[in-house]
């Protein structure tokens, strides 16, 4: 008695205020697409350098104005490197992948995600390559808010805050698109790009300039370089079973 | 359903019908006071049917702080609705009965008797029938208050409360509902800085930034607050009685995990839509929003500027804000000067 006394007390009380029912969206379907497989002894590398020349750029400080959180997490000045000069006068975060070439190919998207991380109130990497379907994570490492928000034009457009401490976001990106700019809705100063390809034949040149396009299959393409403010540059390449070739940009400063 | 089954249930809405109009409503027998709204809150409103008395508040006073209302006796009212946390619980999640976690935070129940219905869907149409909880399965329902109530009609010290505030009789669970919505009707917080301010011409009431950041909640171009969070020219609720989506809630997908007002009405366009709270007292009402998410009013206002959370069912007045620094300190100035006064003869009863 006293115990049905107890069930029916607990009902009035937790039953009042209880929640109601969730609901979750469904899983997608599995994937039934056709891929092209690459086969390694009939493909080449392309790889290749990315050169500046002329006067180097002035370099931004970052105003952590709107947050002055953020300023809190670095000791002395930021930069906002839009143009990220080496010390043996290459570039770094330019983008390089296959634009011609590959029509006709499908090629399985990785499962293992592209990340993307918000520290010190800014993105590492700035420049991050990932595949059409391949998942995207956004973390954040600060001990404050932020706003993932990648402006989209060829994939739907979302913007979702994160707490400090938040799991990290996942995505995908649904079509490939040069260049998705993301930002940071509550830190104006943030800005990364995502390079978006349907293939996975994309480097990023890094801190000596240098970049790699391995297991290309062997065949005519048109390589485009791509840079924040300086723009794209287009080489065309031919590429042989187990054979390198090698190309150079060069970008001119002011 | 069978046929006999039909009958029986049929048979068993008749009785209560029958039931329901041949007894006495048990309206509060004593002399009707009036509830005096503090400064910067409308006149209230209360029910023909359940008039407030001394005797039925003091009554739902003991009763919201009665853990004996509760499986284990552990529980009142008040663990999730504490009046030292502005009346609202400080988890992210209330914890139930036997360890049993929420999926919603708290909101609290100061004022809530201006808000046309409880809680964040909804789904409640009155404080009465809040307190006396969910009526999906009537049959269920009756037997376990029937039984809750057998607790308090063994206890003589609240059949003797019950008499005086109702008059002679049983006590039933309408009763007890009525004794606690009269009790939350004398929970009222106003006469805040921005009421004494705004509507008491205090001019020293608010900090200069309290002031500033007033500017922007009020302002359509700016913070686009009040356009929810309603300001008017007598009195400020900071509510508008309907139901929006923010796009708080959100998983890792940036899908929906609560549905929200949809879940009452079954209308599309409700989908992650919830009750806009009030904002009076939010400086002691952390954590923030539905889910209980947001753990300081400066991640709220950080997540208002970054314009929500994007979704399919988005409210249109949600929009990224260009904000300085210092405009979003005067937010969070501005709503920490919505700190009210707590009404007297509110805590636990001696
Ligand atoms: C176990 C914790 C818990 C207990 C005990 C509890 N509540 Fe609640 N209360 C909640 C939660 C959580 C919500 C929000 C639920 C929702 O909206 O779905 C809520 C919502 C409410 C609301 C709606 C407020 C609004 O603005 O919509 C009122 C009023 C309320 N409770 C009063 C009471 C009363 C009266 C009692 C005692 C009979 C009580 N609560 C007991 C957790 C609790
Ligand atoms: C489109 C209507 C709308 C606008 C505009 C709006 N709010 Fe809200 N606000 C809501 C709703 C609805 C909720 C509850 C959402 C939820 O939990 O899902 C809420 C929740 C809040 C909360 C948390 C309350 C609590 O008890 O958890 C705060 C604080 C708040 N809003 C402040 C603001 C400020 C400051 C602004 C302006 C920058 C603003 N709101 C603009 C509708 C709005």
């Amino acid at each position: 008695m006293i115990k049905r006394l107890a069930a029916a007390a607990t009902f009035l009380l937790a039953a009042a205020c209880s929640p109601a029912p969730e609901t979750k969206p469904a899983d997608p379907t599995a994937d039934s697409t056709a891929y092209t497989e690459i086969d390694p002894s009939r493909a080449g590398v392309v790889t290749g350098k990315v050169v500046f020349t002329g006067k180097g750029p002035v370099r931004q400080k970052v105003d952590f104005a709107e947050d002055p959180n953020c300023a809190k997490l670095h000791k002395g000045e930021f930069f906002n490197d839009a143009i990220a000069l080496n010390n043996n006068g290459t570039l770094a975060n330019v983008f390089i992948y296959v634009k011609v070439g590959l029509e006709g190919k499908k090629f399985r998207p990785p499962t293992t995600p592209a990340t993307i991380t918000q520290k010190g109130c800014w993105f590492e990497p700035r420049m991050l390559g990932i595949e059409a379907g391949q998942p995207f994570h956004a973390i954040n490492a600060d001990p404050l808010t932020h706003n993932i928000h990648p402006r989209t034009a060829n994939s739907r457009e979302w913007n979702q805050s994160q707490d400090a401490g938040a799991d990290p976001l996942i995505r995908k990106f649904a079509r490939a698109e040069i260049m998705v700019r993301i930002k940071c809705n509550i830190h104006p100063w943030m800005k990364a790009w995502v390079g978006v390809t349907e293939h996975p034949f994309y480097a990023i040149s890094g801190n000596d300039g240098t970049f790699a396009i391995k297991n290309l299959p062997a065949g005519k393409y048109t390589i485009e370089a791509w840079q924040e403010e300086l723009g794209t540059q287009q080489q065309e390449v031919t590429v042989t079973a187990q054979g390198t070739e090698t190309l150079s940009f060069t970008y001119k400063g002011e | 359903m069978t046929l006999r089954q039909q009958l029986a249930c049929f048979a068993a809405i008749a009785a209560a019908q029958l039931f329901s109009c041949s007894r006495p409503q048990p309206t509060p027998s004593g002399v009707v006071i009036e509830i005096k709204s503090p400064l910067g809150l409308p006149r209230l409103e209360t029910p023909a049917d359940n008039p407030p008395t001394s005797e039925t508040i003091a009554l739902g006073r003991r009763l919201f702080y009665e853990k004996k209302l509760s499986a284990d006796g552990t529980l009142s009212c008040a663990s999730c609705h504490s009046p030292t946390a502005g009346f609202a619980d400080p988890r992210r999640f209330s914890v139930g009965v036997g360890g049993k976690l929420g999926a919603r935070n708290a909101p609290t129940v100061l004022n809530a008797a201006y808000s046309p219905v409880q809680f964040w869907d909804g789904r409640s149409p009155s404080l009465e029938d809040q307190a006396g909880g969910p009526i999906a399965n009537p049959v269920e329902m009756n037997m376990s208050h029937d039984l809750a109530v057998g607790r308090l009609n063994a206890d003589p010290e609240y059949v003797k409360q019950f008499d005086g505030a109702f008059g002679p009789g049983p006590i039933t669970v309408l009763k007890l509902q009525r004794a606690i919505a009269s009790f939350e009707r004398t929970l009222l917080s106003g006469n805040s800085p921005f009421d004494r301010y705004f509507f008491g011409g205090e001019r020293s009431a608010m900090s200069p930034a309290a002031i500033r950041g007033l500017e922007i909640f009020n302002n359509a171009k700016r913070g686009n607050c009040s356009v929810c969070h309603k300001i008017g020219e007598q009195n400020a609720p900071f509510a508008d009685g309907k139901f929006h989506n923010i796009g708080a809630g959100l998983n890792a997908e940036g899908e929906l995990t609560d549905l929200g007002r949809f879940t009452q009405t079954k209308d599309e366009h409700d989908k992650g839509a919830f009750k806009t709270p009030t904002l009076r007292n939010i400086a002691q009402t952390a954590p923030y929003m539905h889910d209980g998410k947001q753990k300081t009013l400066k991640d709220v206002v950080d997540f208002y500027v970054g314009g929500g959370n994007s979704n399919p069912y988005l409210d249109k007045e949600m929009k990224e804000l260009k904000l300085t620094g210092e405009e979003r300190a005067d937010l969070v100035a501005f709503l920490e000067a919505l700190t009210g006064d707590i009404p007297a003869n509110s805590g636990p009863p001696k």
